[in-house]
């Protein structure tokens, strides 16, 4: 079944503390059917900007709205906006399903929908067991099971793959997929571009308060790539490749050479005609991660 | 508002605080109840009077009502304020006001939580200062003294004035978010500082602002016609335990709809 979804509006949007500008006139909007990375450095203004979206920050200036309203006017706010942020905690004297019947109870939804949400993100062994005993890893699918407790259309995740192992990480991506596939509108934040490059389609970019991007993940990896190359004669290859404006402009850790100005084919082609012994030819595989950097450089301290 | 009523009564029940509460409170109203009923009738010496003895009102309702407030009335106080300052303690007033951002209409439910389960205190205290008391009433050779005068209107102002001072807990907590903080200045305040207060005031003839104190008030509430100071009438003492509690309450709540949580 599709949704109808909503979409989330940032207007102008400022929060200062104190004399500390920690979002500066940002303006983006997230579209309901696909996953949004929401994406920047530690301290780029993500996690206050996700506050101040749901209420919990009151905005300096500017607004930010689901579906056209703000989060504190909602009829019926954790069945409309699922949340799960990342200081988010839990009362560590409580249990896995203690805590989701507090917020059931107190937004009118069935009881019986805990148990059904900490199966759905395989806490069901520990429903009863208290959270102070939880890995970082369970208190992050603990979040998540409180933010689909209310069956939400728009679900707003800050950092949800921290402290997840790999199986952890793969298993949120295909859940957070699924959950897009549904007509949900999913803004996912991290500062690890690495983590949610294979789930996110759309991205926004955040560095120091303001907005550096918005768009497709394909419109970052735009430009050209570089191609690596291993080879024991690295000075012959770099006058072979010269000849045919094959330019090499470094090397990567393992110590290949880092090649610009063709493709794997022009390379190798022009390798074999100089006569250079080649160990090994691929293309980068993206540029998405220095493009993040180069779009966020100078943000950590 | 009933919703949020029953998610801040499951806040309550789902932690083990208010067990050990619930006992703690329990253990020190049955001390007190089996010490007033022993001292009951005593000569104390120094040519100090005779204290009443079991066969008066005013001995009875010591062993009862009396004793359970004062083995009470602390722990309800703790009860209410970290019900309050929990949630910034342990964080989840993010998802408490997640769920309702009506930040008010969360204070208000956990206000009458909290009283209710100040009532649940206070009724089973009386049961354990029935048997206490009246168990140590009946080996020192009196009856259990139960058609005393006053004494069933006492017992329900007893446990009314519990509920008061868990509301007072939560004004408090929404005053003074550090758990530790806000209980050290309570307990400060109610044990040291209130009883210095109204012991140096009364020394200087000021009655007329001793009543006012919130134990003084709470004593009033409850023991109207004792004559050790000079109380205010009992209905007043409750109308100004309670104004105390909703003064603080209605501050927190007008600080925590503007303050920013993060």
């Amino acid at each position: 079944m599709l949704r109808e979804g909503r979409q989330v509006d940032v207007v102008g949007l400022t929060k200062m503390f104190g004399a500390l500008k920690a979002v500066d006139d940002l303006t983006f909007s997230v579209r309901p059917g696909v996953v949004t990375g929401f994406l920047g450095p530690n301290g780029s203004g993500k996690t206050t900007t996700l506050r101040c979206l749901l209420g919990l920050l009151r905005p300096t200036a500017g607004t930010a709205t689901i579906g056209g309203v703000p989060y504190s006017r909602l009829d019926d706010p954790i069945g409309t906006v699922g949340a799960a942020l990342e200081a988010s905690s839990f009362h560590p004297g409580r249990s896995a399903r203690a805590h989701l019947e507090v917020m059931a109870l107190g937004a009118g939804i069935d009881t019986a929908r805990a148990p059904q949400m900490l199966a759905q993100v395989g806490l069901s062994e520990v429903a009863d067991k208290r959270v102070g005993g939880f890995s970082l890893g369970m208190r992050q699918r603990l979040a998540l099971a409180s933010a689909l407790l209310g069956d939400p259309e728009v679900l707003v995740l800050d950092e949800p793959a921290n402290g997840l192992d790999p199986a952890g990480i793969a298993w949120l991506r295909q859940f957070l997929r699924a959950l897009a596939a549904e007509g949900r509108t999913v803004l996912v934040s991290s500062h690890v571009l690495s983590e949610v490059q294979q789930t996110v389609d759309e991205v926004v970019v955040l560095s120091r308060g303001r907005l550096v991007r918005q768009g497709t993940l394909a419109d970052l990896d735009s430009g050209p790539r570089e191609v690596l190359v291993r080879t024991p004669e690295p000075e012959k290859l770099r006058d072979v490749l010269a000849l045919r404006d094959l330019t090499v402009v470094g090397a990567d850790d393992s110590g290949r050479l880092r090649v610009t100005g063709g493709s794997t084919q022009d390379v190798g082609h022009a390798a074999f005609e100089g006569g250079v012994e080649l160990h090994e030819l691929v293309a980068e595989p993206s540029r998405l991660e220095r493009a993040f950097l180069e779009l966020t450089e100078g943000d950590e301290t | 508002m009933t919703s949020l009523l029953r998610a801040e009564l499951r806040k309550i029940t789902s932690t083990r605080l208010w067990w050990g509460l619930l006992l703690g409170a329990l253990a020190f109203s049955a001390i007190q109840s089996v010490a007033n009923a022993v001292v009951a009738g005593m000569d104390p010496g120094g040519g100090q009077g005779t204290m009443p003895g079991l066969e008066t009102a005013e001995a009875v309702r010591s062993v009862y009502p009396m004793a359970m407030f004062s083995g009470t009335y602390i722990f309800a106080l703790v009860l209410g304020i970290t019900g309050m300052t929990g949630e910034y303690r342990y964080q989840t007033i993010t998802s408490t006001f997640l769920v309702s951002p009506h930040r008010s209409r969360v204070v208000v439910a956990k206000i009458l939580a909290h009283a209710v389960t100040g009532v649940v205190y206070a009724v089973l205290g009386l049961l354990v200062v029935l048997v206490a008391g009246g168990t140590t009433m009946a080996i020192r050779g009196y009856g259990l003294g139960l058609d005393a005068d006053r004494l069933w209107v006492t017992m329900g102002l007893a446990v009314l004035a519990v509920a008061i001072w868990t509301v007072l807990g939560i004004g408090i907590g929404t005053l003074i978010r550090s758990q530790i903080a806000a209980i050290v200045i309570a307990i400060l305040i109610t044990f040291l500082i209130e009883p210095l207060l109204t012991f140096a005031l009364a020394a200087a003839d000021m009655d007329w602002l001793v009543k006012w104190l919130p134990s003084n008030a709470s004593s009033a509430l409850m023991a109207p016609g004792d004559v050790m100071l000079d109380y205010l009438e009992w209905w007043a003492g409750g109308v100004v335990l309670l104004a105390y509690g909703l003064v603080l309450a209605g501050l927190g709540v007008v600080l925590s709809v503007r303050r920013d949580v993060s």
